[in-house]
């Protein structure tokens, strides 16, 4: 019996994919960024507010994923600026190479900002890698504070966290400091906004964020 | 749940490297996963077994090691001579 050592990733495939993609958006130009949050963290809401507040010259487009339906594709794109749907058909996740197919005919140079709202999972889509400069990991007030310590690997991995429905703060027992203690202690450098999609509120935090990070570099 | 696509991926790369390293074939490969990876070691491995089957890539042995951080890796291959 032989031996060997392998230095390698498991998901080799998805990470050769996903280097070609961020290397293809660096050239490009484009800032991409990979949102990650339960069924109903309110994804599709805080995008919705996103597009409203871009004037229609702004260079952006969306990726979106579901498992079916094309539905968040039609209600993004009433806005005004390109959106596609990419329906996995079961999968729990979108990988690299969903993302590749799905961008199949659009003009990268053309963007300067890609949303890819990933399907509603705080598990899988954590393992892959999709060329983004960043994931972002959606926390909606109503699922509790301790979901940052049940699924810590998609906290430890994001660089924001995104504390939304904060409108529902009266309602629910949900202390939100100690929802971001959480998170901090999977990731202390995480950072953090509080937006509310209904009430439009902490907008102007989420929407800078972007675009300071847009500033910092497409890519890593 | 995305432990069948992990399984697979497995499989994939043992499968290219039993194909490289003819006519010695892998019967055991090591991984590394972290805490933080999001897998959950059981369902892999029962996720592992019931992709093995009928592969011609048996017996073979998945030995799972803590890894860090969020660590998703291979660490080895063990290889017997035909």
């Amino acid at each position: 019996m032989t031996r060997v050592a392998m230095e390698r990733k498991v998901l080799n495939e998805n990470e050769r994919a996903a280097a070609e993609l961020r290397a293809e958006f660096q050239r490009q130009g484009v800032f991409v960024l990979n949102l990650i949050g339960s069924p109903g963290s309110g994804k599709t809401s805080l995008l919705e507010r996103t597009l409203e507040a871009y004037v229609p010259s702004r260079r952006v487009a969306v990726l979106t994923g579901d498992i079916q339906t094309d539905a968040d594709a039609a209600r993004l794109a009433r806005y005004g600026f390109p959106v596609r749907q990419i329906t996995t058909a079961g999968a729990c996740h979108l990988d690299a190479r969903m993302v590749r197919r799905a961008l199949e005919g659009w003009d990268l140079a053309a963007l300067e900002l890609l949303f890819i709202e990933n399907v509603g999972n705080l598990v899988c889509p954590t393992s892959y890698d999709l060329g983004e400069a960043h994931k972002i990991v959606l926390l909606s007030v109503p699922e509790g504070e301790e979901k940052p310590l049940k699924y810590p690997g998609i906290f430890f991995k994001a660089d924001l966290m995104v504390l939304t429905k904060i409108d529902l703060l009266p309602y629910v027992p949900f202390q939100p400091d100690v929802a971001e203690a959480n998170a901090r202690s999977v990731h202390p450098d995480i950072e953090i906004v509080r937006v509310s999609s209904t009430m439009k509120t902490g907008l102007d935090a989420w929407l800078a964020w972007i675009d300071c990070k847009a500033v910092a570099g497409v890519g890593d | 749940m995305h432990e069948v696509a992990i399984a697979g991926g497995i499989l994939d790369t043992v499968r290219r490297e039993t194909a490289a390293r003819q006519p010695a074939h892998v019967v055991k490969v090591g991984v590394r996963i972290g805490e933080m990876a999001g897998i959950d070691p059981e369902s892999l491995k029962f996720c592992f077994e019931v992709l093995l089957k009928d592969t011609g890539l048996e017996p073979l042995e998945l030995a799972i090691e803590p890894g860090r951080a969020d660590e998703l890796e291979f660490a080895y291959l063990e290889m017997e001579q035909a």
